[in-house]
Protein backbone atom coordinates (compact mmCIF):
# COMPACT_ATOMS: atom_id res chain seq x y z
CA UNK A 1 0.00 0.00 0.00
CA UNK A 2 1.52 3.31 -1.27
CA UNK A 3 -1.33 5.68 -0.66
CA UNK A 4 -3.81 5.55 2.11
CA UNK A 5 -6.29 8.40 2.78
CA UNK A 6 -8.70 8.01 5.96
CA UNK A 7 -11.15 10.03 6.31
CA UNK A 8 -10.18 13.53 4.47
CA UNK A 9 -12.10 16.19 4.99
CA UNK A 10 -11.28 20.10 4.18
CA UNK A 11 -13.37 23.27 5.30
CA UNK A 12 -13.08 25.96 3.52
CA UNK A 13 -14.11 29.70 4.74
CA UNK A 14 -15.71 31.44 1.95
CA UNK A 15 -16.54 35.15 1.91
CA UNK A 16 -20.32 35.53 1.07
CA UNK A 17 -19.92 38.95 -0.96
CA UNK A 18 -22.75 41.34 -1.04
CA UNK A 19 -24.08 42.23 -4.70
CA UNK A 20 -23.50 45.54 -7.00
CA UNK A 21 -20.98 48.34 -6.64
CA UNK A 22 -22.18 49.10 -3.41
CA UNK A 23 -22.26 46.03 -2.07
CA UNK A 24 -18.43 45.34 -2.63
CA UNK A 25 -17.81 48.49 -0.44
CA UNK A 26 -20.88 47.07 2.41
CA UNK A 27 -18.43 43.90 2.07
CA UNK A 28 -15.61 45.81 3.32
CA UNK A 29 -17.08 46.84 6.54
CA UNK A 30 -19.55 43.75 7.16
CA UNK A 31 -18.43 40.51 6.55
CA UNK A 32 -20.43 37.31 6.53
CA UNK A 33 -18.55 34.03 5.60
CA UNK A 34 -19.94 30.89 4.79
CA UNK A 35 -17.88 27.11 5.73
CA UNK A 36 -18.06 24.61 2.68
CA UNK A 37 -17.14 21.00 2.64
CA UNK A 38 -14.93 20.51 -0.10
CA UNK A 39 -14.20 17.05 0.69
CA UNK A 40 -15.99 15.36 3.40
CA UNK A 41 -14.59 12.08 5.06
CA UNK A 42 -13.39 10.28 2.04
CA UNK A 43 -11.24 7.53 2.88
CA UNK A 44 -9.06 4.97 0.56
CA UNK A 45 -6.10 2.88 -0.06
CA UNK A 46 -3.97 2.36 -3.29
CA UNK A 47 -1.18 -0.09 -4.04
CA UNK A 48 2.08 0.69 -5.40
CA UNK A 49 1.80 0.63 -9.55
CA UNK A 50 -2.09 1.03 -9.66
CA UNK A 51 -3.11 3.50 -11.85
CA UNK A 52 -6.32 4.76 -10.38
CA UNK A 53 -8.76 7.61 -12.03
CA UNK A 54 -10.29 9.98 -9.54
CA UNK A 55 -13.36 11.41 -11.05
CA UNK A 56 -16.17 13.77 -10.20
CA UNK A 57 -18.07 16.58 -11.20
CA UNK A 58 -16.61 20.24 -11.61
CA UNK A 59 -16.53 21.17 -7.84
CA UNK A 60 -16.67 17.88 -6.29
CA UNK A 61 -13.46 18.41 -4.62
CA UNK A 62 -11.06 16.30 -6.77
CA UNK A 63 -8.43 18.87 -6.92
CA UNK A 64 -8.45 19.39 -3.17
CA UNK A 65 -7.69 16.10 -2.27
CA UNK A 66 -4.90 15.99 -4.62
CA UNK A 67 -3.35 18.64 -3.21
CA UNK A 68 -3.71 17.64 0.69
CA UNK A 69 -1.82 14.35 -0.71
CA UNK A 70 0.74 16.50 -2.28
CA UNK A 71 1.24 18.67 1.02
CA UNK A 72 -0.30 21.84 -0.25
CA UNK A 73 -3.37 22.07 1.72
CA UNK A 74 -3.47 20.77 5.26
CA UNK A 75 -6.62 18.54 6.21
CA UNK A 76 -9.32 20.11 8.04
CA UNK A 77 -9.68 16.40 9.84
CA UNK A 78 -8.92 13.05 8.91
CA UNK A 79 -4.91 12.08 7.39
CA UNK A 80 -3.25 10.63 4.45
CA UNK A 81 0.24 9.02 4.02
CA UNK A 82 1.93 8.60 0.67
CA UNK A 83 4.34 5.88 1.48
CA UNK A 84 4.44 6.50 4.76
CA UNK A 85 4.97 10.48 4.95
CA UNK A 86 2.39 12.87 6.14
CA UNK A 87 2.44 15.25 3.33
CA UNK A 88 1.41 18.49 4.76
CA UNK A 89 3.63 17.65 8.38
CA UNK A 90 6.52 16.78 5.73
CA UNK A 91 6.30 18.59 2.46
CA UNK A 92 9.63 18.46 1.16
CA UNK A 93 10.28 14.96 1.76
CA UNK A 94 6.76 13.84 -0.02
CA UNK A 95 8.29 16.11 -2.93
CA UNK A 96 11.12 14.47 -3.59
CA UNK A 97 8.74 10.93 -3.69
CA UNK A 98 6.63 12.81 -5.81
CA UNK A 99 5.66 14.06 -9.27
CA UNK A 100 2.58 16.04 -10.17
CA UNK A 101 1.17 17.77 -13.77
CA UNK A 102 -1.25 20.37 -14.18
CA UNK A 103 -2.91 20.60 -16.88
CA UNK A 104 -3.93 24.04 -15.92
CA UNK A 105 -0.59 25.18 -14.75
CA UNK A 106 2.47 24.43 -16.05
CA UNK A 107 6.41 23.72 -13.82
CA UNK A 108 8.18 24.86 -16.48
CA UNK A 109 10.05 27.68 -16.57
CA UNK A 110 8.25 30.65 -18.99
CA UNK A 111 10.93 32.46 -20.36
CA UNK A 112 13.82 29.41 -20.72
CA UNK A 113 14.11 27.01 -23.07
CA UNK A 114 12.13 23.38 -22.08
CA UNK A 115 15.90 21.86 -21.92
CA UNK A 116 16.52 24.42 -19.34
CA UNK A 117 13.67 23.87 -16.88
CA UNK A 118 15.02 20.22 -17.05
CA UNK A 119 18.60 21.33 -15.50
CA UNK A 120 16.83 23.07 -13.13
CA UNK A 121 14.63 20.54 -11.71
CA UNK A 122 17.82 17.78 -11.90
CA UNK A 123 19.22 20.35 -9.46
CA UNK A 124 15.93 20.96 -7.45
CA UNK A 125 15.89 17.01 -6.82
CA UNK A 126 19.56 16.25 -7.24
CA UNK A 127 18.62 13.67 -9.47
CA UNK A 128 22.28 11.91 -10.49
CA UNK A 129 23.67 12.63 -13.78
CA UNK A 130 23.36 9.23 -14.97
CA UNK A 131 19.60 9.14 -14.38
CA UNK A 132 19.06 12.41 -15.31
CA UNK A 133 20.57 11.33 -18.59
CA UNK A 134 19.09 8.19 -19.13
CA UNK A 135 15.60 9.76 -18.06
CA UNK A 136 15.99 12.54 -20.63
CA UNK A 137 16.87 10.27 -23.62
CA UNK A 138 14.00 7.65 -22.98
CA UNK A 139 11.28 10.52 -22.07
CA UNK A 140 13.11 13.01 -25.63
CA UNK A 141 11.48 9.49 -27.56
CA UNK A 142 8.47 8.61 -26.22
CA UNK A 143 7.12 12.25 -25.80
CA UNK A 144 9.01 13.83 -29.40
CA UNK A 145 10.58 16.38 -27.62
CA UNK A 146 13.18 16.64 -30.21
CA UNK A 147 11.62 19.42 -32.26
CA UNK A 148 10.95 21.97 -29.38
CA UNK A 149 13.58 21.27 -26.84
CA UNK A 150 15.47 24.45 -27.34
CA UNK A 151 12.28 26.73 -27.77
CA UNK A 152 11.51 28.75 -24.93
CA UNK A 153 8.36 27.74 -22.88
CA UNK A 154 5.92 30.64 -24.01
CA UNK A 155 6.24 30.10 -27.46
CA UNK A 156 5.50 26.58 -27.36
CA UNK A 157 1.53 25.05 -28.15
CA UNK A 158 -0.21 23.86 -25.38
CA UNK A 159 0.20 20.05 -26.61
CA UNK A 160 4.29 20.81 -26.66
CA UNK A 161 4.28 22.32 -23.22
CA UNK A 162 1.80 19.40 -21.62
CA UNK A 163 4.75 16.58 -23.09
CA UNK A 164 7.47 18.84 -21.85
CA UNK A 165 5.30 19.22 -18.42
CA UNK A 166 5.21 15.18 -18.46
CA UNK A 167 8.47 14.51 -18.70
CA UNK A 168 9.22 17.50 -16.02
CA UNK A 169 7.24 15.75 -13.53
CA UNK A 170 8.71 12.24 -13.52
CA UNK A 171 12.58 13.46 -14.66
CA UNK A 172 13.56 12.50 -10.73
CA UNK A 173 11.60 9.06 -10.76
CA UNK A 174 8.80 9.54 -8.31
CA UNK A 175 6.95 6.96 -6.69
CA UNK A 176 3.89 8.74 -6.97
CA UNK A 177 2.28 10.66 -10.27
CA UNK A 178 -0.79 12.85 -9.56
CA UNK A 179 -2.42 14.11 -13.23
CA UNK A 180 -5.07 16.59 -12.11
CA UNK A 181 -6.59 17.29 -15.56
CA UNK A 182 -3.59 16.41 -17.86
CA UNK A 183 -5.03 16.13 -20.79
CA UNK A 184 -7.96 19.46 -20.94
CA UNK A 185 -7.84 21.33 -24.06
CA UNK A 186 -5.69 18.73 -26.09
CA UNK A 187 -6.46 17.81 -29.54
CA UNK A 188 -6.68 13.63 -30.00
CA UNK A 189 -3.52 12.84 -31.09
CA UNK A 190 -1.72 14.59 -28.01
CA UNK A 191 -4.03 12.90 -25.39
CA UNK A 192 -3.39 9.61 -27.30
CA UNK A 193 0.57 10.33 -27.19
CA UNK A 194 0.58 11.25 -23.25
CA UNK A 195 -2.17 8.48 -22.36
CA UNK A 196 0.52 6.11 -24.14
CA UNK A 197 3.30 7.40 -22.08
CA UNK A 198 1.02 7.43 -18.79
CA UNK A 199 0.47 3.67 -19.70
CA UNK A 200 4.02 2.75 -20.59
CA UNK A 201 5.73 4.48 -17.40
CA UNK A 202 2.74 2.61 -15.10
CA UNK A 203 3.68 -0.64 -16.71
CA UNK A 204 7.73 -0.26 -17.37
CA UNK A 205 8.45 1.47 -13.91
CA UNK A 206 5.67 0.55 -11.71
CA UNK A 207 5.17 4.26 -10.78
CA UNK A 208 1.95 5.16 -9.42
CA UNK A 209 -0.51 7.34 -10.48
CA UNK A 210 -3.51 8.97 -9.42
CA UNK A 211 -5.59 10.48 -12.55
CA UNK A 212 -8.44 12.91 -12.34
CA UNK A 213 -10.01 13.87 -15.68
CA UNK A 214 -13.56 15.01 -17.05
CA UNK A 215 -12.50 13.07 -20.40
CA UNK A 216 -13.62 9.62 -19.20
CA UNK A 217 -11.73 8.18 -22.45
CA UNK A 218 -8.47 8.96 -20.44
CA UNK A 219 -10.64 6.51 -17.84
CA UNK A 220 -11.39 3.73 -19.94
CA UNK A 221 -8.02 3.47 -21.70
CA UNK A 222 -6.02 3.85 -18.74
CA UNK A 223 -7.43 2.27 -15.50
CA UNK A 224 -8.57 -0.24 -14.00
CA UNK A 225 -9.77 1.43 -11.24
CA UNK A 226 -11.96 4.35 -10.45
CA UNK A 227 -12.60 6.42 -7.17
CA UNK A 228 -15.92 8.84 -7.69
CA UNK A 229 -16.65 11.52 -5.66
CA UNK A 230 -19.70 14.19 -5.72
CA UNK A 231 -19.48 17.19 -3.35
CA UNK A 232 -17.09 16.20 -1.14
CA UNK A 233 -18.13 12.54 -0.65
CA UNK A 234 -17.17 9.34 -2.01
CA UNK A 235 -20.15 7.94 -4.33
CA UNK A 236 -17.90 4.53 -5.61
CA UNK A 237 -14.95 3.12 -5.43
CA UNK A 238 -13.86 0.05 -7.44
CA UNK A 239 -13.11 -1.43 -11.03
CA UNK A 240 -14.38 0.18 -14.03
CA UNK A 241 -15.85 -3.37 -15.00
CA UNK A 242 -17.95 -3.08 -11.98
CA UNK A 243 -19.50 -0.11 -12.50
CA UNK A 244 -20.43 -1.24 -16.28
CA UNK A 245 -22.42 -3.96 -15.00
CA UNK A 246 -23.99 -2.55 -12.54
CA UNK A 247 -24.73 0.51 -14.11
CA UNK A 248 -25.13 0.25 -17.38
CA UNK A 249 -26.90 -2.62 -18.03
CA UNK A 250 -28.87 -0.52 -21.03
CA UNK A 251 -27.89 -1.54 -24.43
CA UNK A 252 -28.63 -0.09 -27.68
CA UNK A 253 -29.45 -2.07 -30.81
CA UNK A 254 -29.12 -0.08 -33.97
CA UNK A 255 -30.13 -2.42 -37.12
CA UNK A 256 -30.56 -1.21 -40.55
CA UNK A 257 -33.71 -2.75 -42.13
CA UNK A 258 -34.11 -3.44 -46.17
CA UNK A 259 -37.69 -2.09 -45.96
CA UNK A 260 -40.39 -0.77 -48.80
CA UNK A 261 -42.16 1.42 -46.51
CA UNK A 262 -39.86 2.03 -43.39
CA UNK A 263 -42.55 4.20 -41.51
CA UNK A 264 -44.80 1.19 -41.35
CA UNK A 265 -42.18 -1.14 -39.28
CA UNK A 266 -43.89 -2.56 -35.65
CA UNK A 267 -41.56 -3.96 -33.34
CA UNK A 268 -43.19 -5.67 -30.19
CA UNK A 269 -40.74 -6.49 -27.56
CA UNK A 270 -41.60 -6.06 -23.87
CA UNK A 271 -38.44 -4.30 -22.17
CA UNK A 272 -37.39 -2.91 -25.59
CA UNK A 273 -38.24 0.27 -26.42
CA UNK A 274 -37.87 2.28 -30.62
CA UNK A 275 -35.91 4.95 -29.41
CA UNK A 276 -35.29 6.49 -32.92
CA UNK A 277 -35.98 5.86 -36.93
CA UNK A 278 -34.57 7.18 -39.19
CA UNK A 279 -35.11 5.67 -43.07
CA UNK A 280 -34.04 1.81 -42.47
CA UNK A 281 -32.18 2.92 -39.80
CA UNK A 282 -33.72 1.92 -36.43
CA UNK A 283 -32.37 2.01 -32.74
CA UNK A 284 -33.78 -0.22 -29.84
CA UNK A 285 -32.76 0.25 -26.83
CA UNK A 286 -33.40 -2.70 -23.95
CA UNK A 287 -32.33 -4.19 -20.60
CA UNK A 288 -29.79 -6.79 -20.46
CA UNK A 289 -31.21 -8.30 -18.46
CA UNK A 290 -34.57 -8.07 -18.95
CA UNK A 291 -34.58 -8.81 -22.56
CA UNK A 292 -32.05 -10.95 -24.66
CA UNK A 293 -30.26 -9.83 -27.47
CA UNK A 294 -30.83 -13.12 -29.62
CA UNK A 295 -34.34 -12.83 -29.18
CA UNK A 296 -34.63 -8.93 -30.37
CA UNK A 297 -32.66 -9.75 -33.01
CA UNK A 298 -34.37 -12.71 -33.91
CA UNK A 299 -37.72 -10.84 -33.54
CA UNK A 300 -37.22 -8.47 -35.92
CA UNK A 301 -35.46 -10.66 -38.68
CA UNK A 302 -38.75 -12.67 -38.69
CA UNK A 303 -40.39 -9.57 -40.49
CA UNK A 304 -37.79 -7.97 -41.99
CA UNK A 305 -34.55 -8.45 -43.55
CA UNK A 306 -31.73 -7.18 -42.02
CA UNK A 307 -29.12 -5.58 -43.44
CA UNK A 308 -26.59 -4.64 -40.69
CA UNK A 309 -26.83 -5.19 -37.09
CA UNK A 310 -24.76 -3.82 -34.18
CA UNK A 311 -25.48 -3.67 -30.12
CA UNK A 312 -23.30 -1.36 -28.08
CA UNK A 313 -23.13 -1.08 -24.65
CA UNK A 314 -23.71 2.62 -23.05
CA UNK A 315 -20.00 4.23 -23.01
CA UNK A 316 -18.23 4.89 -19.42
CA UNK A 317 -19.39 8.69 -20.01
CA UNK A 318 -22.98 7.80 -20.50
CA UNK A 319 -23.07 5.72 -16.90
CA UNK A 320 -21.10 8.75 -15.27
CA UNK A 321 -23.28 11.47 -16.50
CA UNK A 322 -25.86 9.54 -15.19
CA UNK A 323 -24.97 9.19 -12.13
CA UNK A 324 -23.77 12.67 -11.87
CA UNK A 325 -27.12 13.83 -12.45
CA UNK A 326 -28.87 10.90 -10.12
CA UNK A 327 -27.07 9.84 -8.14
CA UNK A 328 -26.08 5.84 -7.72
CA UNK A 329 -29.83 4.31 -6.92
CA UNK A 330 -31.28 2.05 -9.18
CA UNK A 331 -29.08 0.89 -12.05
CA UNK A 332 -31.80 0.45 -14.46
CA UNK A 333 -31.97 4.61 -14.71
CA UNK A 334 -28.47 4.43 -16.17
CA UNK A 335 -28.06 5.87 -19.80
CA UNK A 336 -32.08 7.24 -19.70
CA UNK A 337 -30.97 9.97 -20.31
CA UNK A 338 -28.55 10.15 -22.76
CA UNK A 339 -30.79 8.13 -24.89
CA UNK A 340 -34.61 7.93 -24.33
CA UNK A 341 -35.63 11.45 -23.79
CA UNK A 342 -35.35 12.05 -27.84
CA UNK A 343 -37.52 9.29 -29.40
CA UNK A 344 -40.65 9.50 -30.41
CA UNK A 345 -41.15 6.60 -28.24
CA UNK A 346 -43.01 3.90 -30.44
CA UNK A 347 -44.44 0.50 -27.66
CA UNK A 348 -47.23 -1.90 -29.31
CA UNK A 349 -48.12 -4.43 -27.49
CA UNK B 1 18.13 46.18 -20.29
CA UNK B 2 19.39 49.22 -22.39
CA UNK B 3 16.40 51.33 -21.47
CA UNK B 4 17.28 50.63 -18.08
CA UNK B 5 20.73 52.00 -18.22
CA UNK B 6 19.35 54.81 -20.01
CA UNK B 7 16.84 56.21 -17.78
CA UNK B 8 19.22 55.55 -15.52
CA UNK B 9 21.87 58.05 -17.21
CA UNK B 10 18.31 60.18 -17.76
CA UNK B 11 17.87 60.29 -13.66
CA UNK B 12 21.14 61.46 -13.23
CA UNK B 13 20.65 64.30 -14.65
CA UNK B 14 17.81 64.95 -13.15
CA UNK B 15 18.92 64.36 -10.00
CA UNK B 16 22.12 66.57 -10.75
CA UNK B 17 20.11 69.62 -12.50
CA UNK B 18 18.04 69.24 -9.44
CA UNK B 19 20.45 69.76 -6.63
CA UNK B 20 22.64 72.36 -8.32
CA UNK B 21 19.70 74.57 -8.91
CA UNK B 22 18.96 74.02 -4.68
CA UNK B 23 22.22 74.43 -3.78
CA UNK B 24 22.74 77.47 -6.15
CA UNK B 25 20.51 79.12 -4.39
CA UNK B 26 20.65 77.90 -0.61
CA UNK B 27 24.43 76.90 -0.42
CA UNK B 28 25.50 73.63 0.91
CA UNK B 29 22.53 71.96 3.46
CA UNK B 30 23.56 70.56 6.91
CA UNK B 31 27.34 68.93 6.29
CA UNK B 32 26.64 67.75 2.78
CA UNK B 33 28.77 69.28 0.23
CA UNK B 34 27.40 69.93 -3.31
CA UNK B 35 29.84 67.03 -4.56
CA UNK B 36 28.24 64.67 -1.85
CA UNK B 37 24.96 64.93 -2.56
CA UNK B 38 25.58 64.13 -6.36
CA UNK B 39 27.35 61.30 -4.89
CA UNK B 40 24.81 60.36 -2.52
CA UNK B 41 21.95 60.72 -5.26
CA UNK B 42 24.23 58.66 -8.03
CA UNK B 43 24.82 55.57 -5.23
CA UNK B 44 21.25 55.45 -4.26
CA UNK B 45 20.30 55.28 -7.87
CA UNK B 46 22.88 52.44 -8.61
CA UNK B 47 22.45 50.66 -5.00
CA UNK B 48 18.22 50.98 -5.73
CA UNK B 49 18.97 48.76 -8.86
CA UNK B 50 20.14 46.09 -6.30
CA UNK B 51 17.40 46.30 -4.05
CA UNK B 52 14.07 46.42 -6.53
CA UNK B 53 14.84 43.50 -8.04
CA UNK B 54 11.47 41.44 -8.92
CA UNK B 55 12.09 38.98 -6.06
CA UNK B 56 9.36 38.78 -3.62
CA UNK B 57 7.03 40.43 -5.52
CA UNK B 58 6.45 37.28 -7.63
CA UNK B 59 5.60 35.50 -4.68
CA UNK B 60 2.59 38.10 -4.38
CA UNK B 61 1.55 37.30 -7.85
CA UNK B 62 2.16 33.20 -7.50
CA UNK B 63 -0.21 33.37 -4.57
CA UNK B 64 -2.62 35.52 -5.36
CA UNK B 65 -3.15 33.34 -9.11
CA UNK B 66 -2.45 29.93 -7.13
CA UNK B 67 0.74 28.80 -8.89
CA UNK B 68 2.38 28.91 -5.07
CA UNK B 69 1.17 25.41 -5.59
CA UNK B 70 3.95 24.27 -7.62
CA UNK B 71 6.57 25.40 -5.29
CA UNK B 72 5.11 24.14 -2.70
CA UNK B 73 4.61 20.43 -4.25
CA UNK B 74 8.68 20.67 -4.97
CA UNK B 75 11.13 19.57 -2.17
CA UNK B 76 12.44 23.21 -1.66
CA UNK B 77 11.81 25.61 0.72
CA UNK B 78 9.86 28.41 -0.74
CA UNK B 79 11.58 31.55 0.95
CA UNK B 80 15.13 30.33 0.37
CA UNK B 81 13.92 29.69 -2.89
CA UNK B 82 12.95 33.17 -3.73
CA UNK B 83 15.93 34.17 -1.75
CA UNK B 84 18.04 32.77 -4.37
CA UNK B 85 16.25 34.12 -7.35
CA UNK B 86 16.65 37.37 -5.53
CA UNK B 87 20.13 37.18 -5.34
CA UNK B 88 20.56 35.91 -8.67
CA UNK B 89 18.29 38.95 -9.70
CA UNK B 90 20.66 41.78 -7.82
CA UNK B 91 23.88 39.71 -9.80
CA UNK B 92 22.25 40.86 -13.23
CA UNK B 93 21.83 44.25 -11.45
CA UNK B 94 25.73 44.21 -11.13
CA UNK B 95 25.94 43.77 -14.27
CA UNK B 96 23.67 46.66 -15.25
CA UNK B 97 25.94 48.88 -12.83
CA UNK B 98 29.14 48.06 -14.33
CA UNK B 99 27.95 49.09 -17.23
CA UNK B 100 26.19 52.39 -16.01
CA UNK B 101 28.50 53.77 -13.45
CA UNK B 102 31.07 54.97 -16.13
CA UNK B 103 28.49 56.56 -18.32
CA UNK B 104 27.20 58.50 -15.10
CA UNK B 105 30.07 59.42 -14.56
CA UNK B 106 31.30 61.02 -17.97
CA UNK B 107 28.18 62.81 -18.20
CA UNK B 108 28.60 64.14 -14.86
CA UNK B 109 32.18 64.82 -15.41
CA UNK B 110 30.41 66.77 -18.57
CA UNK B 111 28.89 69.22 -16.38
CA UNK B 112 32.31 69.69 -14.72
CA UNK B 113 31.09 67.64 -11.95
CA UNK B 114 32.75 64.69 -10.06
CA UNK B 115 31.74 61.65 -8.07
CA UNK B 116 33.93 61.22 -4.30
CA UNK B 117 35.83 58.01 -3.75
CA UNK B 118 35.30 56.39 -0.64
CA UNK B 119 37.64 58.15 2.03
CA UNK B 120 39.67 54.53 2.31
CA UNK B 121 40.11 51.05 1.54
CA UNK B 122 37.95 50.34 4.81
CA UNK B 123 35.36 52.84 3.97
CA UNK B 124 34.70 50.73 0.71
CA UNK B 125 34.66 47.46 2.55
CA UNK B 126 32.62 48.82 5.14
CA UNK B 127 30.13 50.34 2.20
CA UNK B 128 30.09 46.73 0.48
CA UNK B 129 28.72 45.07 4.01
CA UNK B 130 26.45 47.75 4.84
CA UNK B 131 25.16 47.37 1.17
CA UNK B 132 24.76 43.58 1.37
CA UNK B 133 23.27 43.76 5.10
CA UNK B 134 20.59 46.94 3.35
CA UNK B 135 20.02 44.22 0.92
CA UNK B 136 19.15 41.95 3.63
CA UNK B 137 16.79 43.78 5.16
CA UNK B 138 15.10 45.25 2.52
CA UNK B 139 14.56 41.55 1.02
CA UNK B 140 13.49 40.18 4.42
CA UNK B 141 10.84 43.56 4.49
CA UNK B 142 9.52 42.70 0.90
CA UNK B 143 9.26 39.28 2.08
CA UNK B 144 7.34 40.01 4.83
CA UNK B 145 4.63 41.80 3.04
CA UNK B 146 4.57 39.19 0.09
CA UNK B 147 3.60 36.76 2.78
CA UNK B 148 0.47 38.71 3.99
CA UNK B 149 -0.85 37.64 0.54
CA UNK B 150 -1.33 34.38 1.83
CA UNK B 151 -4.32 36.04 4.36
CA UNK B 152 -5.75 38.84 2.21
CA UNK B 153 -4.92 37.89 -1.42
CA UNK B 154 -4.16 41.42 -2.29
CA UNK B 155 -1.72 43.54 -0.95
CA UNK B 156 -0.75 46.20 -3.68
CA UNK B 157 -2.31 48.75 -1.81
CA UNK B 158 -0.44 48.32 1.34
CA UNK B 159 3.23 47.52 -0.49
CA UNK B 160 2.96 51.00 -2.68
CA UNK B 161 2.53 52.58 1.00
CA UNK B 162 5.32 50.95 2.34
CA UNK B 163 7.29 51.68 -1.08
CA UNK B 164 6.79 55.68 -0.40
CA UNK B 165 7.25 54.88 3.15
CA UNK B 166 10.89 53.58 2.41
CA UNK B 167 12.18 55.73 0.04
CA UNK B 168 11.31 58.81 2.29
CA UNK B 169 12.63 57.26 5.74
CA UNK B 170 15.31 55.18 3.87
CA UNK B 171 17.07 58.10 2.30
CA UNK B 172 16.45 57.09 -0.96
CA UNK B 173 15.58 60.35 -2.47
CA UNK B 174 17.04 62.79 0.14
CA UNK B 175 19.27 62.02 2.82
CA UNK B 176 17.96 62.10 6.34
CA UNK B 177 19.91 64.40 7.41
CA UNK B 178 18.29 66.80 5.79
CA UNK B 179 14.96 66.78 7.65
CA UNK B 180 14.29 68.01 10.93
CA UNK B 181 16.39 66.88 13.64
CA UNK B 182 13.56 65.06 15.15
CA UNK B 183 12.31 63.14 12.03
CA UNK B 184 16.02 62.80 11.32
CA UNK B 185 16.28 60.86 14.29
CA UNK B 186 13.07 58.77 14.39
CA UNK B 187 13.75 58.50 10.72
CA UNK B 188 17.75 56.78 11.82
CA UNK B 189 16.23 54.62 14.27
CA UNK B 190 13.70 53.09 11.42
CA UNK B 191 14.40 50.02 9.93
CA UNK B 192 13.82 51.90 6.47
CA UNK B 193 17.65 54.22 7.49
CA UNK B 194 19.19 50.57 7.33
CA UNK B 195 18.71 50.03 3.40
CA UNK B 196 19.97 53.28 1.98
CA UNK B 197 20.97 55.81 4.48
CA UNK B 198 23.21 53.93 6.24
CA UNK B 199 25.49 52.25 3.17
CA UNK B 200 25.85 55.70 1.65
CA UNK B 201 26.73 57.46 4.84
CA UNK B 202 29.00 55.19 5.47
CA UNK B 203 30.39 55.66 1.75
CA UNK B 204 30.53 59.36 2.61
CA UNK B 205 32.52 58.91 6.01
CA UNK B 206 29.92 60.49 7.68
CA UNK B 207 30.13 57.98 10.05
CA UNK B 208 33.37 56.90 12.13
CA UNK B 209 35.14 54.40 14.09
CA UNK B 210 32.68 53.37 17.17
CA UNK B 211 29.59 55.20 15.00
CA UNK B 212 30.29 52.84 11.93
CA UNK B 213 30.54 49.56 14.13
CA UNK B 214 26.96 50.51 15.38
CA UNK B 215 25.38 51.66 12.51
CA UNK B 216 26.24 48.22 11.20
CA UNK B 217 25.20 46.72 14.42
CA UNK B 218 21.87 48.24 14.08
CA UNK B 219 21.85 46.99 10.20
CA UNK B 220 22.62 43.35 11.36
CA UNK B 221 20.18 43.28 14.26
CA UNK B 222 16.88 44.76 11.84
CA UNK B 223 17.99 41.81 8.91
CA UNK B 224 17.60 39.38 12.13
CA UNK B 225 14.20 41.21 13.16
CA UNK B 226 12.68 40.99 10.03
CA UNK B 227 14.62 37.53 8.96
CA UNK B 228 12.55 36.23 12.14
CA UNK B 229 9.20 37.85 11.60
CA UNK B 230 8.94 36.56 7.87
CA UNK B 231 9.77 33.28 8.08
CA UNK B 232 7.85 32.69 11.32
CA UNK B 233 4.70 34.20 9.02
CA UNK B 234 5.82 32.09 6.37
CA UNK B 235 5.27 29.04 8.39
CA UNK B 236 2.35 30.28 9.68
CA UNK B 237 1.02 31.45 6.14
CA UNK B 238 1.72 28.30 4.45
CA UNK B 239 -0.04 25.83 6.68
CA UNK B 240 -3.33 28.16 5.56
CA UNK B 241 -2.82 28.19 2.11
CA UNK B 242 -5.36 28.71 0.09
CA UNK B 243 -4.66 28.02 -3.72
CA UNK B 244 -6.74 29.98 -6.00
CA UNK B 245 -7.89 28.76 -9.21
CA UNK B 246 -8.98 24.98 -8.91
Amino acid sequence: MIISADRLTKQFRTLRRKEGPLGAIATLFSRDYEIKDAVRDVSFKLDAGELVGYIGPNGAGKSTTIKMLTGILVPTSGTCTVDGIVPWADRQANGRQIGVVFGQRTQLYWDLPLIESFQLLRAIYNVPAATYERNLREFTELLGLDEFIRTPVRQLSLGQRMRGDFAAAMMHEPKVVFLDEPTIGLDVVAKENIRQFIARVNRDRGTTFILTTHDLADIEKLCARIILIDHGRKLYDGSVETIKGRYGRNRTLTADLNCENCDDVRITVPGANVVSREGPRIVIEFDRDAVRADELVVKLAQHYELRDVTIAEPPLEAIIRDIYQHGLGDGSVAARDGLLVTADVETVS
Amino acid sequence: MFTHIGSIALRVYLYYALWSALYANNGPQQSFSFKDIITYSVLALLVGLIYNVDGPYVVREKIREGNIAIDLMRPISVPLYVFADTVGQAGFALVQIAVALPIAIGLLALTGTHISAPASPLIALAFLVSVALGFLVNFFLDLLMATITFWTMEIFGFQLMVQFITSLLAGAVVPLQFFPSPVTAIAQASPFAAIYNAPLSIYLGKYQGPELLSTLALQAVWVVVFAVGALALWRVGERRVVVQGG
